[in-house]
């Protein structure tokens, strides 16, 4: 696969600059030079070969801005990055949203932070900032916003139509999914359009990396997805590592896989309570939460957080675990898979249950590359892409672990496919404490004042909702040129209009809360 | 002295004394039903999610309801500017008055009935097919998107499952002959009725229990959905009105199951009213249990299951009770 | 949706029955809660309450501190607000006069415990500070050392 793209790259595409990058120093295979003429082109091929888009962004390099595109495929891990210089002073590119449907909203927020102007964007309005801004926030110069653009801030106003009405889902809700708002224009109880409005928890973490060290930055990505703030922190810490050439030792990387795992389930334990809750059912919240704090005592003897946690450093850990820390897991996972049973007595096998989530919010496995989703929720339509198994990082590779898959991709297999995830957890972290080497637990010689090499990185983990992926520019300083943040809940709530439309409000309600996005990761 | 209160008796009628002293008993009734339904919804939710509930007022919590009504009396009455004036108001007063005359002609032991009205449960019925009209009133009039959502829904869900409830009661009164509440209860003297008619006892008890729009059925205030449904727009006391409303058509809802299907005040060595309120709070107790256990029917599958299967099943155990009697 | 298919309506129901006993059976299950006020919560040895001056081991009535200011440089909130020191008479080195923390902005991320190259700061069991003023939350934690000193 990898010799025919090549081939069709070199025949189609006239690239400036076209060379096979070290997956080892920086995370993806092949780096291209596009220009404007042909990344559309680029875009339809990358398309018929089945590949998703990753991510889209932009960094400034004062003299040029360049748009980066990253593709990977769910079938064999080979990530292409595409880059598109356009001019500082006229920054305008061709859309790619008519080919990947994705990029709609990555190229709003490209426009919206750094003023690029995409040719043939159906709706280039802002997507975090509703009050206005008065220069781009993420370029490195003050470049003032014209006239004729702040006009199109506040507009976003819903235009009264006959036959039908507007709801408003949020921003504040009963349930807790976050602060999110859904318009949604309704006909008696079907609806005919969702869009999601963002931006009500936006606080800039990708400029505050720009203002902080690595060091500084270390309590920001708990801060981002919080229910699962230790695999965030690990996706930080790992790029650093990897950007510096630090080793880890061995202990180090069993303990982060440990933590990282009991994460996860703290994490789908709380998607868990949440989902009955939407539907109704507010009994397994309390339930679910029991076990939630088990695993939060654990974690908090080991790390002294309970949420926000800012456990793992460059080179290894804060502190190290003791044999409580062992034994206490050990009987948590014992009494971890006796509670299994009981959920599913309450909650699995209960017909109400069965009928609502059953048949609704079916999402088809071919839509999936043109919005580049991950996580369980690819996982439920048969794609069985899992980045733990793609790329392995920390221990992954040496623990023996399945993935499983749903088959129609509707709101009961997200359930289950979740339900099955949090069973492998326990497998991961049952062999990884069976194997804990002794050792030291942080790297020796780690430098107070990181002054990582040139170059570029970018680095994914499986967090618990999919792919959250760290690309960081380094300029030789100890502060990041560019950090970017690839949030999995960003690609997956893109494909909640299609979802809901059509389908009744409780449906599209249901269908909200199996996706488990966590706000704070979408508005970053 | 005894001389007036015997004119008194003589002008008014001993018929009329009876009633007034039985509506007051009845109001005591209901509030104190209330009251005590608040505690016991907390408390039991609480221990069924292994906590418990209420504690700091009052041992165990007891007097909980006392402060929370102190708290709704004192809070302002909240009028938003665009309701429709007379529906708001007159939408809690309304909803209250039908389940008062329910409480008329259910019996809670052999001589404690206000009147024993000859046709009394379609007197029920009647009165609490107008609470519908209240909850209408209420989401027209509150002039807000998600309150008329909530009442539709509610309307549309009441209208749906009055026909199987109706069912359900016919079979039992063509066995027991008679339409009095009363001699249903004297019907069941050798064999309870629920051994008698499972079916009709399981088709009154969910249809019951959509009617008062509890969990599962509780579209019409479903909270992760519409925020508060078709009471959103009230407050204060207003809104204890509604709920005080919800707890008193659960407590009828129990009270005829128990008349029509558990023996009434039936039972040996206890006096009638104890078994009569044991029986009723022990089907309290399970529609609470309802509440905290199952999530939301949809609400499309909501009206299939009362027009596709509550209905049809209804209807042939009506018509084998029939041929059973005729027989 | 079978809902007309007798099977379907049998093992529907009794998935309800199987999850009310499960209700039930938590009902007359012990409570998982503690009652907070009335019953205080065992703090674990390596919770993160705000940080405070440990003694030094020589000289107990003293900290550590060097006052090099690396704990305030490398704050990434900017929660400690402002490390004063004065150089006493007959000493190499300066000593601690003031450090106010700002607790209002402060993550408990560690990096001022970790960085400071005498180990004058360690992570204080506190947990119940809530005040009613901004002014409140900013902990004077020479005080704090002293004050624990005293008793």
């Amino acid at each position: 696969m990898v010799e025919k793209i090549l081939e069709e790259i070199k025949a189609s595409l006239v690239t400036a600059g076209l060379h096979e990058a070290s997956y080892a120093q920086n995370g993806y295979h092949l780096s291209l030079e596009l220009q404007t003429g042909n990344i559309t082109d680029g875009a339809k091929l990358f398309m018929a070969n089945a590949f998703y888009l990753e991510d889209l962004f932009c960094v400034d390099y004062i003299d040029y801005l360049e748009l980066v595109y990253f593709f990977n495929s769910y079938k064999e891990l080979y990530r292409v990055k595409v880059t598109l210089k356009v001019d500082a002073d006229k920054p305008v590119a061709p859309t790619i949203s008519h080919i990947y449907t994705m990029a709609r909203w990555y190229e709003r927020e490209i426009h919206e932070f750094f003023g690029v102007y995409f040719d043939g964007h159906p709706n280039l309005t802002y997507l975090f900032l509703h009050d206005g801004i008065d220069h781009y926030p993420l370029r490195k110069k003050r470049v003032p916003v014209p006239d004729e653009d702040k006009k199109l801030l506040n507009s976003f106003k819903p235009r009264e139509e006959d036959d039908c009405f507007f709801v408003n889902l949020g921003p504040q809700h009963p349930s807790t999914h976050g602060v999110l708002r859904v318009v949604v224009k309704m006909d008696g109880e079907y609806i005919i359009s969702a869009e999601p409005v963002l931006g009500y928890l936006h606080r800039m973490h990708e400029k505050m990396a720009e203002n902080r060290s690595y060091l500084q930055f270390l309590p920001n990505p708990a801060r981002i997805d919080y229910p699962g703030a230790l695999l965030l922190n690990l996706a930080h810490v790992a790029t650093v590592e990897k950007l510096c050439s630090i080793e880890v030792p061995e202990r180090a990387h069993y303990v982060r896989t440990i933590t990282c795992e009991l994460n996860r389930i703290a994490s789908h334990l709380l998607w868990f309570g949440a989902f009955p809750a939407d539907l109704g059912a507010l009994t397994p919240f309390m339930y679910a939460f029991d076990d939630r704090e088990q695993i939060l005592d654990i974690l908090e003897d080991v790390t002294g957080s309970r949420l926000t946690y800012c456990y793992f450093r460059f080179g290894g850990l804060y502190n190290d675990i003791d044999d409580t820390f062992i034994d206490k897991t050990k009987n948590f996972i014992k009494r971890m898979r006796e509670r299994f049973s009981m959920y599913d007595k309450l909650i699995t096998g209960n017909v109400i249950f069965v009928n609502r989530a059953e048949g609704t919010g079916i999402f088809k496995q071919d839509e999936a590359i043109k919005y580049g989703c991950t996580g369980p929720f690819i996982r439920s339509t048969g794609i069985p892409y899992d980045i733990r198994k793609a790329e392995p990082y920390a221990v992954y590779d040496q623990v023996d672990f399945d993935i499983p898959t749903g088959t129609i991709g509707d709101n009961m297999d997200r359930y289950r496919v979740r339900m099955a995830e949090m069973e492998m957890s326990l497998r991961i972290i049952e062999q990884a404490i069976a194997k804990l080497p002794t050792g030291p637990f942080k790297a020796e010689k780690v430098p107070k004042k990181l002054k990582p090499p040139k170059g570029d990185i970018y680095f994914a983990v499986e967090s618990s909702r999919g792919e959250a992926g760290v690309y960081v520019v380094s300029d030789e300083s100890d502060t990041p040129y560019r950090m970017r943040w690839r949030v999995p809940s960003f690609s997956n709530l893109m494909t909640f209009p299609s979802l809901a439309e059509g389908n009744l409000i409780a449906d599209a309600i249901a269908t909200l809360g199996s996706y488990d996005i966590v706000v704070p990761e979408i508005d970053r | 002295m005894m001389q007036n209160i015997n004119n008194i008796i003589e002008l008014v009628g001993w018929e009329a004394i009876k009633l007034i002293i039985g509506l007051i008993g009845v109001l005591v009734v209901v509030v104190v039903n209330a009251l005590v339904l608040t505690w016991a919804e907390r408390k039991v939710s609480g221990h069924m999610q292994r906590r418990i509930g209420p504690k700091e007022v009052g041992p165990y919590g007891l007097l909980q309801p006392i402060a929370d009504t102190l708290k709704l009396i004192a809070k302002e009455l909240l009028t938003p500017q665009n309701v429709e004036k007379p529906l708001y108001f007159l939408a809690p007063v309304i909803v209250f008055i039908p389940v008062m005359v329910s409480f008329v002609v259910i019996p809670f032991d052999a001589y404690l009935q206000v009147k024993d009205i000859n046709v009394g449960i379609l007197v029920i019925l009647a009165f609490s097919s107008l609470s519908v009209l209240s909850i209408l009133l209420a989401g027209w009039g509150s002039n807000n998107k998600y309150s008329l959502i909530g009442s539709v829904r509610s309307v549309a869900q009441n209208i749906a499952y009055e026909i199987p409830l109706l069912l359900a009661l016919l079979s039992v009164v063509i066995m027991a002959n008679s339409l009095s509440l009363k001699d249903i209860v004297e019907s069941q003297k050798g064999l309870w009725n629920i051994f008698v008619q499972p079916i009709a006892f399981l088709v009154f008890f969910i249809a019951g229990v959509a009617e008062t729009n509890r969990t599962p059925f509780d579209l019409p205030e479903a909270e992760s959905e519409l925020v508060a449904g078709f009471h959103t727009e009230y407050s204060g006391m207003r809104f204890a009105l509604f709920f005080l409303a919800e707890y008193t058509n659960m407590f009828i809802i129990c009270a005829i199951t128990t008349t029509f299907f558990l023996g009434g005040y039936q039972g040996p060595i206890l006096p009638g009213f104890v078994w009569f309120f044991g029986k009723t709070y022990l089907l309290v107790f399970v529609i609470l249990w309802f509440r905290w256990t199952f999530p939301r029917v949809r609400f499309d599958q909501l009206l299939n299951l009362s027009w596709k299967l509550l209905i049809p099943v209804s209807l042939v155990n009506l018509i084998v009770t029939g041929g059973i009697l005729k027989l | 949706m079978a809902i007309t298919n007798p099977v379907e309506i049998i093992k529907g129901a009794i998935s309800l029955v199987i999850g009310l006993g499960v209700t039930i059976k938590a009902f007359f299950s012990p409570v998982i809660t503690t009652q907070y006020p009335r019953v205080e919560l065992k703090i674990s040895p390596r919770f993160r309450g705000h940080t405070k001056l440990v003694a030094d081991k020589e000289n107990p009535d003293r900290t550590p501190c060097i006052v090099c200011g690396m704990c305030e440089k490398n704050c990434p909130s900017g929660a400690i607000v402002k490390v004063v020191g004065e150089k006493k008479e007959g000493e190499k080195k300066k000593t601690l006069t003031s450090y106010i923390l700002d607790f209002t902005t402060c993550s408990q991320c560690g990096i001022c415990v970790e960085i400071c190259p005498v180990d004058a700061l360690a992570f204080s069991a506190e947990y119940n500070r809530a005040v009613f003023t901004r002014e409140g939350c900013q902990f004077d934690l020479v005080k704090e050392f002293e004050k624990r000193n005293a008793r």
